[in-house]
């Protein structure tokens, strides 16, 4: 399949596709390893809620800039 | 337009912050006891100063100067450069790769190679990427000199001296730490003079509904994030492949000049939340980098050439004090980068080359020998800032340069970490295979974000293949270079 013929939309959609496929394997990092080197296992730091914060911000760009 | 900028207010504004950076930098150079505290500040950074410096590394000669002219002529599509050519590969950065750099307890990202590799591999990255930071530092010396002849009249070598002299006093005597914290600086002035220059501009267009409509209704693409595929510059697919799978991760994974502050983390917690906080901030810059481009097509700014809109847009409609400030933030971009670049190549060449090719190297050394090498670095890059002017559009000469050999270095970044099978001999041919390569498909005219791409998919099939003839080194202690999150230990 030529992608260089599909209509310009789909890059946004390809765009979010791409956050959302990120988003799951970011989950499938184990805790211990996000909590390396923490202080203290409070929530905010988990860095993978960060993460998700951040791809849920691109999903909403790519969907409003389309 | 010499000499019309700047009242007395903002000329006051700006000698102020020549001299807090340069003091700031001086009194955190007391500290500074040894090349651990040269290069890694003495491993004190938090995730926030880590955060910020890595944005004020980033934003440079490439964003203030390239990327409100881009906007200016493609729109938001520029703003690809901050999101999807940024975001995820630095949330990669920070949960996968940084965590492995912690575990390896390496100074730099060639070391990793080295330790993966072998020390060949090791000082070719060194190699290329100290050349390369060499050019981007002259661009960058060259960028700050255009602004201050612009805005100030000052001739071009006036401002390659005075710039080079400042960067130089505070790089060369506080390090890593020095760096770090004068960026942090940098970057919130950075912002607020951004954030004025949206409040105002947004003010003076009747309200976001009225920026939007009046864009959009004279340029009708102006507010669709990417390109057709057959735009010459940044066609969708090129920009999806060759800048978001290869030249993204390429630069937020294995660039020296970003992760070495967090490499000077306290934690790795705080090395990547610091990532992380940076990807927030990242997030916002286009309001900094690319909305002054649109501001000047909606008030149709009358200029020559698009990357005029910032000046054109700081003259007409900033106020006295805040143009000032907002001069400030250009030139705070552009310093950053320059102090990040020669403290990171600094690095690369006490370490990762003069270690590898001179066995009897005294570690001991290292401190004064960094200082010597910041300077004689940063006197290189100002004798190159005029050639590389002469090369070419600064935003595409990076690019392009960058364009050769980040898809190779990708490619053995990711089989390194991810597979125990690649071989040393085989990271080696690949890597200067894989420039050649890249250098052969550039040659013959194709679009740099494609030429990426094809250099990484090459490298990665050449790597695979060429490991699957040789011995790998039975000594490697691969548990602790690959990422393997789910085995203990």
């Amino acid at each position: 399949m030529d992608i260089t013929t599909l209509p310009v939309a789909w890059a946004n959609y390809i765009s979010m596709g791409g956050f959302f496929l990120l988003g799951v394997i970011v989950w499938l990092i184990p805790r211990r390893l996000i909590y390396a080197g923490a202080p203290d296992d409070a929530i905010w730091r988990d860095i993978r809620i960060w993460a998700t914060v951040l791809i849920a911000m691109q999903v909403i760009l790519y969907a409003l800039f389309d | 337009m010499k000499f019309q900028l700047l009242h007395t207010l903002d000329l006051t504004i700006i000698i102020a912050y020549l001299i807090v950076i340069t003091a700031v930098g001086v009194y955190l150079g007391g500290r500074v006891k040894n090349a651990h505290d040269f290069f890694l500040a003495g491993r004190s950074l938090t995730w926030w100063i880590i955060g910020l410096s890595i944005i004020g590394t980033n934003i440079g000669a490439n964003s203030y100067v390239g990327a409100a002219g881009n906007a200016f002529s493609i729109g938001i599509a520029q703003a690809n450069f901050e999101w999807i050519g940024a975001i995820p590969a630095m949330i990669i950065a920070a949960l996968i790769f940084i965590p492995l750099y912690w575990k390896a307890g390496v100074y730099s990202i060639p070391e990793y190679m080295g330790l993966r590799y072998n020390q060949s591999v090791r000082v070719v990255a060194a190699l290329i990427t100290s050349i390369v930071a060499v050019f981007a530092i002259g661009v960058a010396l060259w960028a700050l000199a255009l602004t201050l002849e612009s805005y100030l009249g000052w001739p071009i070598w006036v401002g390659i001296i005075v710039t080079g002299t400042i960067v130089g006093l505070y790089s060369i005597a506080g390090g890593l730490a020095a760096v770090a914290f004068t960026d942090s600086l940098q970057v919130c002035i950075m912002f607020i003079g951004g954030l004025i220059i949206v409040g105002l501009g947004l003010s003076e267009t009747g309200g976001l509904d009225g920026f939007a409509m009046t864009l959009t209704s004279e340029n009708p693409n102006h507010l669709q994030a990417y390109l057709p595929a057959d735009h010459d510059g940044y066609p969708w697919p090129g920009v999806i492949l060759g800048l978001g799978i290869v030249l993204s991760p390429a630069y937020w994974c294995a660039g020296q000049a970003i992760l070495q502050r967090s490499l000077g983390a306290r934690t790795q917690w705080d090395a990547s939340a610091g990532m992380m906080f940076a990807a927030f901030a990242k997030t916002f810059v286009p309001l900094l980098i690319v909305f002054p481009g649109l501001l000047a097509l909606v008030m149709h700014a009358e200029i020559q050439y698009p990357d005029k809109a910032l000046p054109w847009v700081i003259k007409n409609v900033l106020p006295p004090g805040i143009s000032g400030l907002m001069f400030i933030a250009i030139i705070a971009a552009l310093q950053s980068t320059i102090d990040s670049g020669i403290n990171s190549t600094s690095l690369l060449v006490t370490r990762d080359i003069r270690h590898v090719l001179y066995k009897n190297a005294n570690p001991e050394n290292d401190l004064k020998i960094g200082r010597y090498l910041t300077l004689i670095l940063l006197l290189l890059a100002m004798c190159v800032a005029p050639v590389v002017a002469e090369m070419g559009g600064i935003f595409t000469f990076i690019q392009t340069v960058l364009s050769l050999f980040q898809g190779p270095m990708l490619a053995l970044l990711l089989l390194g970490a991810f597979t125990r099978s690649v071989t040393p001999t085989a990271g080696l041919w690949t890597l200067i295979s894989g420039v050649a390569v890249a250098s052969v498909i550039l040659a013959i005219g194709t679009n740099m974000l494609y030429v990426a791409f094809a250099s990484f998919i090459y490298s990665l099939a050449a790597l695979w293949l060429i490991s699957q003839f040789t011995e790998n080194d039975p000594d490697k202690d691969l548990d602790k270079l690959t990422y393997s999150p789910w085995r203990r230990g």
